[in-house]
């Protein structure tokens, strides 16, 4: 009988797929960054670049994408329609070659992220079946894309969902019900609860879920990482006024029922207007970091202290990935800029800014160590 | 942090390319500062202060005078903030000032609320940094509104209602007279944060961060000053219109949009003239919308808000006038992309 990792090795061979390892230039000095990105309101890409900051590869999309997703073997990225999203394109960012293109459920649209099993044999997708508004974890072999298994997320409007493991699957129940007919308007904003969730890729149990209280219903829950010690940061999105003073960064683990919000100097609160982007830790899990565009500006804190310590300015930044370093991270921005930071350091430099590029949301890494 | 500067051959490519308009965007946003935000501040600080003696007039001598007194002063100075309420930037950021100047829209009635608790003790007010700790819901224009106009208070009668009425009515001249002088004493480019690698002058950032504003205020008028209210998507509500228990909410709108064409041609250069000189077609699009916004808000009937007007009545005037204004925040978007500024890609993305 085919074991698993064979099917999958006989798969992409078959694909002409080669690892990672065997396949990622010299040149790149052992890192590649992906992201979507744009040129204009009708032309928009997902590329590739190096530690250097030089576009490697990049390959046009139909429409503008938000996160990329990257296989953890093989030479595979996917790009994720924006919300409502209604593919996920997947390439070989080394030879360029379109792979595979796969849609959501019937009825059902993506979130602008995606997941792989440690193993890649798994696709993990969030998903809302629209006329219901029920967020769904959609899990299909790879690379063939057949559903095995459809979960409830437990809760509405799953946008972002991190393994902590083999099996545990944290989510972002964001909250919000949407329908793409009309797609950034809020259907439930009086009623809207959203949690993170622990959902066990087996079975589809429940491990843990955890809420706001009431006074904190409108704070959705978008984004989130996972450090090697199992705690779960999480950057909030809040569908309230402007001028209330709510969190928007909190710290969760699988066994905890209570979010541990994260101080930060109120100036500092209030240039978020209420916004986090995207949510990181570095390769040591101890330094956190959580980018506003809307404040334009990056702000990081200490893991094991929960103490804050400090910012980068950087207009319309999002785009946000730990290095293979310690403490440090790559950065882009709206403007084209890429950025590498070591908060600890005070330090920020400037590595490239591309003409004419608009990085969008959300940034990640492959690197040769795998 | 500390930045090394470590700009690349790309960089120096958009600062060579963007240094043709530095200086016209130098003499721009001066002219911006000092011959509109500072004068139109320096309007909002006097009228302030004249709706602060108003009160204090009329809890010397409470009479239905003094009160018609104090709410033409406020008239006044609500009009006046519309000509600036579009500037969330600066030293008005500082403190939630921007927030505690209007605390709009109470859905709640948290300011009814509060008012009413300051007035059962007001010597509360008095007490060392009350006004650092206190809510924005009573700091501001939307309390004072509450207090000359709501029929749960009674300046002339109640003694304790004059009393709160009076301190945040001087509490707000304060924090008006601090602002105007804060702008007064700055340039603008102190305002903004530096960030590794500008690649643009520290004007161009103020000035993209000024559009980005006028922008952002574009939405507010269209959406909540006008389309919320009125229940032009959903169920009307005209309680959520604009100092709408003093009747200005109409009239807020007119002011803002008058504002807009200054702005565009405020200075010399102003923000027209360059556009019309590099972007013509562009600029012209937009002189023509924002014009086009004010007209039809000025055919509103001047009841509009509270005149006897179905809901369908009402949209079906609106709609003129919330298309008109979509238009122009397209062409103003248009021209500021044309003529180099981001407007914010990440940053307006919403998800």
């Amino acid at each position: 009988m085919l074991s698993r990792r064979a099917f999958l090795t006989s798969s992409l061979a078959a694909l002409s797929i080669p690892t990672w390892a065997s396949a990622l230039p010299i040149e790149a000095n052992g890192e590649l960054f992906i992201s979507a990105f744009s040129k204009s309101k009708t032309a928009h890409y997902i590329g590739a670049f190096g530690s250097n900051g030089q576009l490697r590869w990049s390959m046009p999309l139909a429409e503008r994408a938000h996160a990329p997703v990257v296989h953890p073997t093989h030479s595979v990225v996917g790009a994720v329609a924006r919300r409502p999203g209604f593919y996920i394109d997947f390439f070989n960012p080394l030879s360029g070659e379109a792979i595979k293109r796969i849609t959501p459920l019937s009825d059902h649209h993506f979130y602008g992220h995606a997941v792989f099993s440690n193993d890649g044999l798994q696709l993990i997708t969030q998903e809302n079946h629209y006329p219901t508004g029920q967020g769904k974890i959609v899990i299909r072999r790879w690379p063939d894309g057949e559903v095995l298994n459809e979960y409830s997320s437990g809760g509405i409007g799953p946008h972002e969902s991190v393994l902590m493991d083999d099996d545990i699957l944290v989510i972002a129940n964001g909250g919000l019900r949407t329908h793409p007919d009309n797609d950034r308007e809020i259907m439930n904003l009086d009623t809207m609860a959203p949690n993170v969730t622990y959902l066990s890729l087996k079975d589809g149990t429940l491990k843990n879920q955890v809420r706001h209280t009431n006074t904190l219903h409108k704070l959705s829950i978008r984004h989130l990482d996972v450090n090697s010690s199992g705690v779960v940061a999480l950057g909030f999105q809040y569908q309230g006024e402007l001028w209330e003073d709510v969190p928007l960064v909190a710290l969760s683990s699988l066994h905890s029922n209570q979010l541990d919000y994260l101080d930060m100097p109120e100036h500092v609160r209030a240039r978020f207007k209420q916004y986090c982007g995207s949510v990181c830790f570095d390769k040591s899990g101890e330094t956190l970091a959580i980018s506003t565009p809307r404040g334009g500006l990056v702000a990081y804190w200490d893991v094991p202290s929960k103490t804050f310590l400090g910012v980068d300015n950087c207009r319309d930044v999002c785009g946000l990935v730990a290095t293979i370093r310690k403490h440090e991270f790559v950065l882009t921005s709206g403007t084209g800029k890429q950025l590498i930071s070591q908060p600890r350091q005070h330090q920020t430099t400037q590595i490239n800014q591309l003409a004419e590029v608009h990085w969008d949301n959300h940034l990640r890494r492959i690197d040769l160590d795998i | 942090m500390l930045c090394l500067k470590k700009a690349f051959a790309t960089s120096l490519t958009i600062l060579a390319g963007t240094s043709v308009f530095a200086d016209q965007w130098d003499t721009t946003l001066e002219q911006i500062q000092s011959q509109y935000i500072v004068p139109k501040y320096q309007q909002f600080s006097t009228s302030a202060n004249q709706l602060a003696d108003a009160t204090h007039a009329l809890c010397a001598a409470p009479s239905k005078a003094s009160l018609s007194a104090a709410q033409m002063a406020f008239s006044q100075n609500i009009n006046d903030w519309q000509q600036v309420q579009w500037l969330n930037f600066g030293p008005v950021t500082y403190f939630m000032r921007y927030y505690a100047y209007e605390y709009w829209p109470d859905k709640k009635g948290v300011t009814q609320r509060q008012l009413r608790n300051l007035s059962s003790d007001p010597s509360m007010m008095t007490a060392p940094k009350f006004w650092t700790s206190a809510s924005i819901a009573v700091r501001g224009m939307t309390a004072i509104e509450s207090l000359l106009f709501h029929g749960d208070f009674n300046t002339i009668q109640r003694k304790s209602d004059c009393e709160v009425l009076e301190a945040i009515s001087r509490h707000h001249a304060k924090t008006t007279e601090d602002v105007l002088s804060q702008w007064q004493q700055s340039k603008a480019t102190d305002w903004i944060f530096p960030e590794e690698g500008a690649s643009v002058t520290p004007e161009h950032l103020v000035l993209e961060q000024l559009v980005q504003q006028w922008l952002e205020h574009m939405s507010v008028v269209k959406d909540a000053k006008l389309e919320t209210p009125i229940g032009y998507k959903d169920r009307p509500n005209l309680k959520l219109a604009e100092f709408y228990r003093s009747e200005a909410s109409l009239a807020a709108i007119i002011t803002n949009l008058k504002a807009y064409r200054t702005l565009y041609h405020v200075g010399q250069p102003s923000l027209y003239d360059t556009a019309i000189a590099e972007q013509p077609e562009l600029a012209k699009a937009l002189e023509a919308a924002l014009a086009d916004s004010l007209k039809l808000a000025l055919q509103l009937p001047q009841d509009y808000f509270t005149g006897d007007y179905s809901q369908d009545e009402r949209v079906a005037l609106a709609k003129p006038l919330v298309r008109a204004i979509s238009n122009s925040q397209t062409q103003l978007t248009n021209l500021v992309t044309a003529l180099g500024f981001q407007i914010g890609f990440n940053s307006r993305d919403g998800d």
